[in-house]
């Protein structure tokens, strides 16, 4: 009678610790993300608007399985209309019980950039595609044989190369035309910031808290500056001057040509997006849910916008205006001449990528697969669609 | 709902992720041992809360044959059984909610671990972003992130076949040290699955899991190994390996001995549930320990019809109150 009472009790232990750990799963994984989404902004060319909508995880017990695959689509920027889309693959169908895969779905992150007549797109899969911007069909694929680490940060091109950094450390220059690989230059940590490149010299962020400069040629280092916390943002090159956000929450100025610090600004929290530059100030978005304006010479604060949400998408510059999406949803327009923001509209739609504008017209693209075109004067919502 | 959301990231989540982050910092940037080290300090911590249970379920365990004869006593009065029953508990000094209790206030601890890690490992840019809301405003917290994902041979960030297989063995131990063999096939054969299942399951889990998830199981199990061990010794992982009972389990079972060598329900008339009357008022609000000290009445201490049934030896209906 003990030992059958023992083991009922055993089991009912058993079940209960059982139920305890699924439990435990599942609270776990609420709020948490392990597999990638993406979720580019677009870029504008000839009327064509080039984007990569994100990939959302379907459902599952406990975690989601992630989808797999990708696409890159091109619609048109005047009223959304589809002309194709090209399925970008991730590099196999992993995902199941749990929260996290093995494998590396194509979700794309960085905005695609255009130069010539082909448009180009990094992805998590870790692969880089060319592709032809009139018929969608794929170029070339760089590593044309297995893949890469990660793709976060976008690709930029210039010089005929096409420059990006991958979650492996590296950064690579490609021949635009063939995506045969220029040259590759290891850095101390991860990178998943989007390059930017200004004469022949090419900046970039790495989690190892340094901000590079390399010769874009031959990809030889310049100079290096060391902040105090990671750098995944873009810098910006202005009047001879990089501007680059951290981690450390302070926004720096340094010399383009020889990395010295310039001036420091510290806020409250992460800086993740690039600024922007108009008429002598640099307009800086942060975590803390203010666009700074500062001197561009000396860091001096002109102003702070306080729009009470963080900023994590990329702003535009139109006609002398500063646009900006918080997280919230909320699209401002900052007056550079005035230093006034308006609220442009409210979308109600978390906003992460990077906008991007043409011919009058603002793009967002949010966290809710939405795509919306927006008046730049008005606001007034143009046409939305959603993009899966 | 948003409310509870933001009580739970202000009290659990936000000192546990915090902390987690201060921790890497502190021991090289090793994200690893941080989770080793928070891993054993929470357990630590808990140590008290956990030890109380085990013990409880232990006591629980070693009732089960007193409940079983008053249930098939009982069978077909409900009250009756409840009234029993708890008088059972009562006079053992075993509480069922000891059992749960302290399992109930560990949970959300172990929860906001659990999302500690699973955030802080953040190796996706929607994971990083949401990081950013739980740091404090710490100049430390802001240099150390991103994390560095490696420790040993692990990506932390994804699944590892070797730490699953410890996951599995690790849990197989422990499970194996608390289970009792059993002599019937059938419950034999039930227990073996039991034994099984879970270390399976939790070994696929972990290939599936973050690797710094696992770390995590492995240091819990080998923690609740080392446990098990103070508490009962090897237990069922070897024939002979039963420790003798910690002083506290010992009197668990003495308690649990006396009420065995209380008479038989059967011997007493139906109502009389007064079986002895404290030999003086002064002994109303203390108690005694197992010296015979008397001690101001607490946790742990002898029912008032314990005591009595102590000191005064059994002499049968005799020494029953006389009624009327």
């Amino acid at each position: 009678m003990r030992i059958r009472n023992n083991t009922v009790v055993v089991g009912k232990v058993s079940l209960l610790v059982v139920l305890l750990l699924v439990g435990l799963t599942v609270l776990g994984c609420i709020g948490t993300k392990t597999s990638p989404e993406g979720g580019s902004g677009g870029v504008v060319a000839d009327g064509t608007l080039f984007l990569a909508p994100s990939v959302k995880q379907a459902g599952g017990f406990g975690c989601t399985s992630p989808a797999v695959d990708s696409k890159l689509v091109a619609l048109s920027a005047a009223n959304g209309t589809r002309f194709w889309e090209v399925p970008l693959e991730g590099s196999s169908s992993g995902g199941g019980f749990g929260c996290s895969q093995s494998t590396a779905p194509a979700a794309i992150y960085g905005s695609p950039a255009v130069a010539g007549d082909l448009v180009y797109v990094g992805g998590y899969n870790g692969k880089i595609y060319a592709i032809n911007i009139a018929s969608g069909a794929v170029r070339w694929v760089y590593p044309r044989e297995g893949t890469l680490e990660p793709i976060i940060g976008g690709v930029i091109v210039a010089l005929d190369r096409v420059y990006f950094g991958g979650a492996d450390g590296k950064v690579y220059a490609l021949d635009a035309d063939t995506g045969d690989k220029q040259w590759e230059v290891p850095l101390g940590d991860k990178i998943w910031a989007t390059p930017a490149v200004s004469g022949e010299t090419l900046y970039i962020g790495c989690f190892d808290k340094k901000l590079y400069a390399f010769n874009a040629v031959d990809g030889t280092k310049q100079w290096e500056y060391l902040a105090e916390g990671a750098i995944v943002s873009t810098p910006l090159v202005y009047n001879d001057t990089v501007y680059i956000g951290s981690f450390d929450r302070n926004f720096y100025a340094l010399d383009a040509a020889s990395g010295r610090l310039k001036w420091q600004f510290p806020a409250e929290k992460w800086f993740w997006t690039k600024a922007v530059a108009y008429n002598g100030t640099i307009y800086a978005g942060c975590f803390d849910g203010k666009v700074y304006a500062l001197g561009a010479e000396n860091g001096q604060e002109i102003a702070a916008f306080d729009l009470e949400s963080p900023i994590y998408s990329w702003p535009v510059l139109v006609d002398g205006r500063v646009i900006v999406a918080t997280e919230k949803g909320e699209i401002y327009a900052i007056d550079t001449a005035s230093n006034q923001e308006t609220l442009l509209a409210d979308i109600e739609d978390a906003v992460y990528a990077p906008l991007c504008a043409g011919d009058g017209v603002i793009y967002i693209y949010s966290q809710e697969q939405n795509l919306y075109a927006l008046n730049v004067d008005s606001g007034a919502n143009l046409w939305n669609l959603t993009i899966k | 709902m948003e409310f509870i959301g933001d009580i739970w990231n202000l009290i659990a989540m936000q000192p546990m992720i915090n902390t987690l982050i201060v921790l890497t910092n502190a021991l090289f940037n090793n994200f690893g041992v941080a989770i080793i080290v928070l891993t054993l300090v929470v357990n630590g911590v808990m140590f008290p809360l956990t030890m109380k249970q085990v013990r409880a379920s232990k006591a629980m365990q070693d009732l089960q044959p007193k409940i079983a004869e008053l249930q098939k006593k009982y069978a077909k009065e409900k009250d009756k059984l409840a009234k029993e029953q708890m008088r059972l508990f009562k006079e053992s000094g075993v509480s069922p909610a000891g059992c749960l209790l302290p399992l109930v206030i560990q949970m959300p601890i172990w929860i906001a671990l659990f999302q500690s890690i699973m955030r802080v490992l953040a190796v996706i840019p929607e994971n990083l972003v949401g990081l950013s809301n739980f740091l404090y405003s710490w100049p430390i917290v802001y240099t150390t992130l991103p994390l560095e994902n490696h420790f040993l041979w692990l990506n932390l960030a994804t699944g590892d076949i070797f730490l699953a297989l410890l996951v599995g063995g690790t849990m197989w131990v422990q499970q194996k040290m608390v289970m009792t063999p059993a002599t019937d096939p059938g419950k034999q054969s039930q227990s073996s699955m039991m034994l099984w299942m879970m270390p399976i399951m939790f070994a696929w889990l972990t290939m599936t899991f973050p690797s710094g998830l696992a770390i995590f199981w492995v240091t819990s199990n080998v923690f609740r190994i080392g446990m098990q061990y103070f508490i009962g010794g090897w237990g069922g992982l070897v024939k002979s390996g039963t420790k003798k009972p910690a002083g506290r389990d010992k009197k668990y079972k003495e308690r649990i001995a006396k009420v065995e060598e209380f008479p038989k329900l059967d011997d007493f008339p139906e109502g009389d549930a007064d079986i002895v009357v404290p030999s003086s008022t002064q002994e109303e609000g203390s108690s005694y320990d197992e010296s015979g000290d008397k001690r101001p009445d607490g946790g742990g201490g002898y029912t008032k019809s314990l005591r009595a049934a102590r000191r005064q030896p059994r002499k049968g209906r005799s020494h029953r109150r006389k009624r009327g």
